[in-house]
């Protein structure tokens, strides 16, 4: 496995100025994971407003290195949702800009859109969908990297992650008693899309799965997935990826299903910072590997006010 | 301007026509407050207003994205405010750099709001801005976080539950002054003794340390006299030590009296010794000898744990330090007192040591400087994410009550943990609690012309003058009327009648409470919001207002009698409440949060200036995190506060005078 904190000087020891600056983080994590954050390098394959919020909680964090990738325009939509973009930005690349400005925010954060060459400790895909999402996780499996796939659209989000065969973190840090020592297993994205639940009952399903879930899945499953889909598309592709799996269709409504249609393709920064909160809070336990990071999904509904978390 | 074409397709356009129109206020300009007016700046809010007082501090950049080391110093309010203009330049957004609590932010100015959002850090705040909320009858949408927790909801007078339905923990942590000044048993027991009765006593204004019996029953300070007036004698010894502040032999001579005499003194009283560890003496010379090479007080590491003799080098120097500032602030003709700050280092040092010192006599483990700070200066952790989650909530909750779905609006708590099946639970708005004795009043504005003229008793004579009418207040003869925790009158006690409302501090801004004195009266107290009279533009037609006129009854709110079960008074059910949630200990809960007891005899308090706003975590939620947890704790603490809020240091948005 390549650590990417492996070629950062091993043991530096976090300066006063740094103490005095994360004071507020460190008495809530630790001088230990601080460093870890610091020696951690994350990179972000797609460019959105939870990409944005994501990388802003990081890097105020103080995460070691941050690559950001995607080198499409921006765009008019980018504008409504991406404060950091000026209509002057318009037609540059999308990871150059936010790069740039993302370095603004804390000097001491390595912030670089470039390519994916070097080694990550966490690769974030942000906003893929069929084989775009496939070819980053299996990379990732391949390079022993850890891997989460996130996107927010609309008032809707979800977050996967893989952080491989064996996951080693503390957990359970409380006052007076020390942290233990704990592993965790993950599955690769393809298994999680495949994944056939015990579970038969469509009440125990529910109870056990949020139906968000499985709609998340078929956008991240479909290839067939457009920029903007009717409710009728999602519906196809949702009912496909329950079929094939014998999961009963009766586990998601109509209503959750038009919903998110209306608001596939669509991006509210309300929403996006809420997702790109927990995506970063779900980034800084896997580099600081301080409690167990999510195994393996969650999904977020902002007109509900759920975010739950479930194994699949 | 930013298009909002995506925002529409979401929420509709006449969410995103509301939030253009909406003139919306921000409490509070720190760790929620910043992610806030980010999220309302690019959510078609266009109207935007921020208060805070504060301004920024280094330890602020880890969270508070809108501020760049070159803004430390400035007004946080000014400073976010530019920011979110230059990320959307066509909104009007305006800042203020003030206290809320002030009088000019009376029930009109709060009034002229279409929705207020609470991202304060302190709980009087928090309560302030909700009764304001609650006179002016404008939503509010209520945060707070504190570490890896953090909580919204939205308030609607009457149609939900307000900030003070259910019951706050204190904000801050009390301590019997035995444990703090003979028997401490844990290291805050030593922090606190070390800032608010050495410290104080030492460099602060005279008698500026907490009375010993302060808070006691007259049972308790029956029972505990002999030592209270032995203690009364020591305090007295150091206050004399006081004046030798800046000798040569000064920090020696602290040393002996509260290492060694002092001590001395305790083990003299064996009783006390029976069923704890006794104290040793400490002896300076030897631990003088025993430093470690090389340790240089000037750069001690503030993570490492001091050796006693370290410590005893740290005092010296931090002493000496302090000494010759108040020295030199006596020299300059001052009073020559300091107080004390977790972020002056010398006092810091100081605490600190002499605390760490008294832990190694009570055989109680020292601490690093570095944790000493956050216990000395009450400092909650914060985070970034944290307040991007609650802020991102606040702004979708926003544009619901703007687009009057109330009904879907939630209360949401941010919860952290392994394996959690949730990280944001949410729980449907609760209906008012019957007995609040905040949102179950009927409010009314008190227009007064001149408060130098009008008195309490005109207020008193227009309300009984309303009765018989339409607008009967049904109080009845007997009224009581309050302010704050001030009686003004009761039928026992008049003086106050023909005194100016501004003499009696009744000014706008200002709210006065009356009650029936009645005991048979079911009347539902009345809070009046004092304010001056409109501007009456143009309009010379129209006779002149009157100098004295009570406002808003065709709003009044119907209540209907009290459910049978409730308990008779909401005061000492939250009180009993609080009790029974603090029943376990002064246990750190999973998040590290500080549940907080409702101590019996809490004498010695830590100062509340760093304390943040606490939180509340309803019954339902309480369960589940109970559920959460294995095995289930007594499930009898039926509810649990957390001390919960974005900032801790000196970030307080609004500061008390």
């Amino acid at each position: 496995m390549q650590v990417a904190g492996a070629d950062a000087p091993a043991g530096e020891e976090i300066s006063k100025a740094e103490v005095a600056l994360y004071d507020r983080q460190i008495r809530l994590w630790g001088l230990e994971a601080q460093g870890r954050l610091r020696r951690s390098a994350v990179c972000f394959d797609g460019v959105k407003a939870v990409t944005l919020e994501a990388c802003k909680n990081l890097v105020l964090a103080g995460i070691g290195h941050i690559t950001i990738h995607d080198s499409r325009p921006v765009a008019a939509a980018d504008l409504e949702v991406q404060y950091y973009f000026q209509d002057g930005d318009m037609g540059r690349p999308k990871d150059q800009v936010l790069a740039e400005r993302l370095r603004l925010l804390n000097p001491r954060v390595d912030v670089q859109a470039q390519g994916m060459d070097r080694a990550f400790d966490v690769v974030v895909a942000v906003g893929k969908t069929g084989s775009a999402a496939q070819a980053v996780a299996e990379r990732c499996r391949q390079r022993g990297e850890k891997f989460v796939a996130a996107d927010s659209f609309g008032l809707f989000g979800y977050l996967f992650a893989d952080c491989l065969d064996k996951h080693e973190y503390l957990e359970g840090a409380k006052e007076g008693a020390p942290p233990q020592k704990a592993t965790a297993a993950y599955r690769p994205l393809a298994q999680s899309l495949a994944a056939r639940p015990d579970v038969a009952n469509v009440q125990r399903l529910q109870r056990k799965y949020p139906p968000l879930v499985f709609v998340c899945q078929a956008l991240v499953a479909g290839d067939s997935v457009e920029d903007e889909m009717t409710a009728a598309a999602l519906e196809a592709a949702v009912a496909k990826t329950l079929q094939e799996r014998d999961i009963p269709r009766g586990i998601v409504d109509g209503d959750l299903v038009g919903r998110v249609a209306q608001s596939w393709g669509a991006e509210i920064v309300a929403c996006a910072a809420v997702v790109g909160g927990t995506l970063a809070q779900e980034v800084l336990k896997i580099v600081t590997q301080k409690d167990m990071p999510v195994n393996n999904w969650h999904v977020y509904d902002a007109l509900r006010g759920d975010g739950i978390t479930c194994t699949l | 301007m930013r298009t909002t074409g995506q925002l529409a397709r979401v929420f509709g356009e006449p969410a995103v026509a509301q939030a253009a129109a909406a003139r919306v206020l921000v409490v509070g300009a720190g760790g929620i407050g910043c992610e806030l007016l980010k999220n309302l700046s690019m959510s078609g809010f266009r109207r935007i207003h921020a208060v805070d007082l504060d301004t920024i501090d280094l330890s602020n950049l880890n969270r508070q994205f809108l501020f760049r080391h070159r803004h430390i110093k400035r007004a946080k309010a000014e400073v976010a405010v530019q920011a979110i203009r230059d990320f959307n330049p066509g909104i009007d957004a305006t800042a203020r750099q003030a206290n809320i609590k002030e009088a000019a932010y009376d029930v009109d100015w709060f009034g002229g709001f279409d929705l207020v959002f609470n991202a304060l850090d302190n709980l009087e705040a928090r309560r302030h801005v909700n009764a304001m909320c609650l006179a002016a009858r404008v939503p509010l949408v209520e945060s707070g976080t504190a570490g890896y927790l953090g909580q919204v909801t939205v308030i609607s007078g009457g149609a939900t539950e307000c900030f003070e339905c259910q019951p706050k923990a204190a904000e801050r942590k009390t301590y019997p002054v035995c444990t703090i000044r003979s028997t401490p048993t844990a290291p805050i027991h030593c922090v606190v003794w070390a800032k608010d009765y050495l410290f104080a006593q030492l460099f602060g204004e005279q008698g500026d340390a907490a009375d010993e019996d302060q808070g006691m029953g007259a049972e308790e300070k029956a029972e505990n006299m002999e030592e209270l007036l032995q203690l009364r004698t020591e305090a007295r010894a150091l206050a004399r030590l006081a004046d030798a502040v800046g000798g040569a032999d000064f920090a020696q001579r602290v040393f002996a009296k509260v290492f060694s005499d002092d001590i001395a003194r305790l083990l003299s009283m064996p009783d006390m010794w029976r069923q704890r560890r006794a104290p040793v003496q400490l002896d300076y010379a030897a631990l003088r000898a025993g430093a470690s090479a090389g340790f240089d007080p000037a750069r001690a590491d503030d993570q490492a744990v001091l050796a006693a003799a370290d410590s005893l080098a740290l005092f010296a120097h931090a002493a000496g330090r302090l000494a010759q500032r108040v020295v030199g602030q006596r020299r300059r003709g001052a009073a020559g007192a300091l107080a004390f700050d977790k972020d002056d280092d010398d006092a810091l040092a100081f605490v600190a040591a002499t605390a760490n010192l008294r832990s190694h006599a009570f055989g109680i483990a020292p601490q690093s400087v570095f944790a000493v700070k956050a216990m000395a200066g009450n400092i909650i952790p914060a985070i970034a994410s944290t307040n991007a989650i609650v802020a991102g909530m606040m702004a979708t909750q926003a544009l619901l009550v703007l687009t009057r779905r109330l009904a879907e609006c939630h209360t949401a708590y941010v919860v952290y943990g392994d394996g959690r099946p949730r990280t944001i639970i949410r729980e449907p708005l609760a209906a008012p609690n019957p007995r609040c004795p905040v949102c179950r009043r009927r409010y009314l504005t008190l227009r007064v012309a001149d408060c130098r003229r009008t008195t309490l008793g005109d207020v008193l004579g227009l309300v009984r003058a309303l009765e018989g009418t339409a607008t009967d207040l049904a109080l009845g003869e007997d009224i009581a009327a309050v302010e704050g925790s001030r009686i003004l009158y009761d039928p026992d006690f008049d003086d106050n009648l023909a005194r100016p409302l501004a003499d009696l501090g009744l000014v706008p801004g200002k709210m006065l409470t009356l009650a029936s004195e009645d005991d048979d009266s079911t009347a539902v107290p009345v809070i009046l919001s004092i304010a001056a009279q409109r501007p009456q533009g143009g309009a010379e037609q129209l006779p002149p207002p009157p100098p004295l006129a009570i406002e808003g009854f065709e709003s009044l709110p119907e209540f209907g009698p009290l459910p049978d079960d409730a308990p008779d008074d909401a005061g000492s059910t939250a009180a009993a409440e609080a009790a029974d949630a603090g029943s376990g200990a002064n246990d750190l809960d999973d998040d590290g949060a500080i549940v907080l007891d409702a101590d019996d005899d809490a004498v010695v308090a830590l100062d509340d200036s760093d304390v943040d706003s606490v939180g509340h975590i309803s019954d339902e939620l309480h369960k589940r995190k109970l559920a959460d947890a294995t095995p289930p704790r007594d499930a009898s603490s039926k509810r649990r506060a957390l001390p919960g809020s974005e900032e801790n240091d000196d970030d307080d948005v609004t500061m008390d005078d």
